[in-house]
């Protein structure tokens, strides 16, 4: 049950009431009035159960981006309603604009859709939707709630996509490259061509220009159907936020640009992602539109509190393949959790693959250690430049592995990461 | 300034000086003392208090009573001017003592109590003059006082052969609810210890009119019968709270049962804006980790326990590391080779250097020692940036 506004207005009409009749009984006669007009109002108000609430599917939508959550209402009854709608859902689902009036006739139906404006990643859910339906007078209403499921599947923003059309700008001046610049283990011949100015003598294929009237270059084109494993950590390291950001969100982002250039090159893209245990797995064995389904399975991985188990994930790594790889790890390059757990299974893994590991920097620590005007922030300073001398041992011993190391903000991560790959595809390294 | 010559122009506001005090406050100084000096011309010229209330003993106007006080002064009754409520509590009375009140309209209901005490007490006479509807209740007499065209005069005709063949010629005059003489103008009544005398018609006091008809007899037959003449002029200042009407008596008398109402509306409105419509919708929320957390937590324990030599140490090798690189020293570089390296590329003599970064360098002894240590190595790596 619920009041409207007319009930303190005819409340306030009882003044009439006491200056014709001034005493306290006219009070409480008015009162005894109010009371049975709101009760006879509610009783003679429509039931909210005899309306059909469905809903249909949201689907997915990119974080920040809007989407739209249709409400089906039927009015089983043959009396007409009216009364309002309210869809509620998470916060984070960012439905503001949620209330709907309604107005139904006999056996009427009305579509009802909730703009929804995600700003968190995930499967964000409807919480309830609350039908409140006036009496005839318009002075109480019936009000019930009902469970109407629905998520939409907030998918990550994707933010670093704007790098796409440079870093695929610079692999296509890969493709027909003259040849011995860029010769190596991996690059495959391509074409024969007319020599053009500029390109290097050494690439002219001597034996095709001596059967034409014209010089004849050998191209090459970069290696293709390479494989590129992306092992996503989401242990606690990857809780940690930069600039109120997670780890997690920045490593994603780099992770997707990374797969969408790859994908474009012919690679084959595989994706991990597990902290104690393995929690997602992708394998792209032909799939068209990889970075979209990357991005599903992304959306329903939060960060776990706990240490990530890198046995687990480089066995998982071995399970996808034997072929050789290039393993990208995005995982936060904290000494602790480096050195006590990833240190001792990289080995197995550089024997195979090229690794390369993701870090997700934080600045704030830059920043840290070149305050120094109090006592607390000398002190802090002390401890940022330790912090960052662990961290540049760790990288250290990574790279003595055979391990390089990409540590950028988050802004920066994603495009310094496909340039590396970019390089090691020049280089035919893969 | 304007007649001085163009060649003289630039030295006169030196001629001038800078103003002094006098010079600058000379205007406002005149004012105020011109105004002090109004003031006190207006404090000294003023003559003796007189007083503004009508039938006031000390009011020379033409509605004051000064000329009936005088007369009275001059035939040996003793006049008593009392203007306080509690003034009138601290003069003894005794029977040969007379008490007449003006301006009782300003008189209190408390305050008229006290003085009908006080003058049955004494066995003390009272004269009240012009009594309202409200004086008349609060002197327990019935009836309200009625308004009586006097014309070219009343006559006395009365029991009291004092005023018997007496005329009363006033303005406008009010008969009070006792039976008396001038159409009970004037009437006593002898049932409190001294004599309660009521007299609906002041104006007969009054300077401008006491010179009336037979008014000055009337005035001096009836203030003059005593030895002493206590004269209180009741005052506003002696009403206390409850003499004044209550509110509750001007307001209309629907005002209650109204704010009844408008108070059940309120909680009506309450109930209204107060029902939510469906529970509230809760947030899942993530974990919240700042990554610079744990560097943080390892500063304030740095400085919880004091370690300075450990911050001092921290802070220098980093420097150390960051100069060697950028002087291309390699990553392995012996803290003496960078110290050398760093004093050579500076210019600076060694041992200043290694007084900064060296690795046998001492310890800061203070907090400010290392804030200026920490600011020092800031400046080197800077300077060996720049150069």
């Amino acid at each position: 049950m619920a009041l409207t506004g007319r009930v303190p207005l005819l409340g306030l009409l009882g003044l009439v009431a006491v200056v014709l009749r001034p005493s306290a009984s006219t009070v409480w006669c008015w009162l005894l009035l109010v009371a049975i007009l709101v009760a006879v109002d509610v009783l003679l108000a429509p039931r909210p159960r005899d309306l059909d609430v469905v809903r249909r599917p949201t689907g997915s939508v990119r974080t920040g981006e809007t989407a739209q959550s249709v409400l089906v209402v039927e009015n089983t009854r043959r009396r007409r309603v009216r009364g309002v709608l309210r869809d509620a859902w998470q916060p984070s689902a960012g439905a503001t604009d949620n209330r709907h009036p309604l107005r139904l006739a006999g056996h009427g139906r009305a579509l009802l859709e909730t703009p929804l404006r995600p700003s968190r990643r995930g499967d964000l859910r409807a919480v309830g939707v609350t039908v409140r339906l006036l009496g005839p007078l318009g002075l109480a209403a019936r009000q019930r709630t009902v469970q109407v499921g629905g998520t939409v599947r907030s998918l990550p923003p994707f933010a670093s996509r704007k790098h796409l059309p440079s870093r695929l700008a610079r692999l296509r001046d890969l493709d027909g490259r003259a040849a011995v610049r860029v010769r190596g283990q991996g690059t495959e011949f391509d074409s024969l061509r007319e020599y053009v100015r500029g390109d290097d003598v050494r690439s002219i294929d001597w034996r095709a220009s001596s059967r034409t009237s014209s010089v004849v270059v050998r191209t090459w084109q970069p290696e293709r159907d390479r494989r590129v494993v992306l092992v996503l950590d989401t242990s606690r390291t990857s809780a940690g936020r930069v600039d109120d950001v997670p780890r997690l969100d920045s490593a994603m982002d780099a992770a997707l640009l990374l797969a969408a250039l790859a994908s474009r090159a012919g690679d084959r893209i595989d994706f991990v992602a597990g902290d104690r245990r393995v929690r997602a797995r992708l394998r792209s064995s032909g799939a068209r539109d990889l970075t979209g389904r990357l991005q599903d399975v992304m959306a329903e991985i939060d960060p776990v509190i706990a240490e990530a188990d890198w046995t687990a994930l480089v066995g998982a790594v071995q399970g996808l393949g034997r072929q050789r790889a290039l393993v990208v790890l995005l995982t936060p390059v904290e000494p602790a959790s480096i050195e006590e757990g990833l240190l001792a299974v990289l080995p197995t893994l550089t024997r195979h693959h090229r690794v390369v590991i993701a870090s997700v920097k934080d600045p704030e620590l830059e920043r840290m250690a070149a305050q120094r005007a109090t006592i607390a922030e000398a002190y802090d300073a002390a401890a940022a430049e330790r912090e960052l001398r662990r961290r540049t041992r760790t990288a250290e011993v990574l790279g003595r592995l055979g391990v390089s190391v990409i540590d950028a903000d988050a802004e920066r991560l994603p495009p310094a990461l496909a340039d590396h790959y970019l390089a090691l595809k020049a280089q035919g390294l893969l | 300034m304007t007649t001085l010559p163009a060649s003289t122009g630039a030295s006169a506001p030196a001629e001038a000086g800078p103003p002094t005090g006098w010079r600058r406050h000379r205007s406002t100084l005149l004012i105020v003392g011109a105004l002090l000096a109004a003031l006190a011309l207006v404090v000294l010229t003023q003559g003796p208090v007189t007083r503004a209330a009508d039938l006031d003993p000390d009011n020379p106007g033409p509605d004051g009573a000064q000329a009936v006080a005088r007369v009275l002064v001059d035939q040996g009754v003793d006049v008593e001017v009392v203007r306080s409520a509690s003034a009138l509590a601290s003069t003894v009375l005794d029977p040969d003592t007379l008490v007449v009140v003006t301006s009782s309209s300003d008189l209190g209901t408390s305050t008229t109590t006290a003085l009908l005490d006080q003058v049955a007490g004494a066995r003390a006479g009272l004269v009240v003059v012009d009594p309202g509807t409200r004086l008349l209740d609060a002197l327990g007499i019935d009836g309200d006082p009625s308004r009586v065209e006097v014309g070219d005069g009343v006559l006395g005709a009365c029991d009291d052969t004092a005023y018997d063949d007496l005329v009363l010629v006033v303005d406008s005059a009010d008969a009070v609810p006792l039976a008396g003489c001038f159409a009970n103008v004037l009437a006593a009544q002898g049932g409190i210890g001294g004599d309660l005398t009521l007299l609906g018609a002041g104006e007969l006091l009054s300077n401008d009119q006491v010179l009336r008809g037979d008014n000055a007899a009337i005035a001096l037959r009836l203030l003059g019968g005593r030895e002493r003449l206590v004269w209180y002029v009741a005052s506003p200042d002696d009403l206390v709270a409850d003499d004044g009407v209550s509110i509750t008596s001007l307001l209309p008398d629907w005002i209650f049962p109204g704010l009844a109402i408008v108070l059940l509306s309120t909680v009506l409105l309450v109930l209204w804006r107060g029902r939510r419509l469906g529970p509230l919708a809760s947030e899942p929320l993530p974990v919240v980790v700042k990554a610079i957390e744990t560097t943080r937590s390892r500063g304030r324990l740095y400085r919880r326990s004091g370690d300075l030599a450990h911050a001092a140490e921290a802070l220098r090798t980093a420097t150390r590391s960051r100069a060697g690189a950028r002087l291309r020293l390699g990553a392995h570089a012996a803290d003496a080779v960078v110290v050398g390296a760093v004093a050579r590329h500076l210019g600076r003599p060694e041992p200043e250097i290694a007084a900064l970064i060296g690795a046998e360098a001492h310890a800061p002894g203070s907090d400010r020692d290392l804030i200026v240590l920490a600011n020092d190595l800031a400046a080197l790596e800077e300077e060996v940036r720049r150069s």
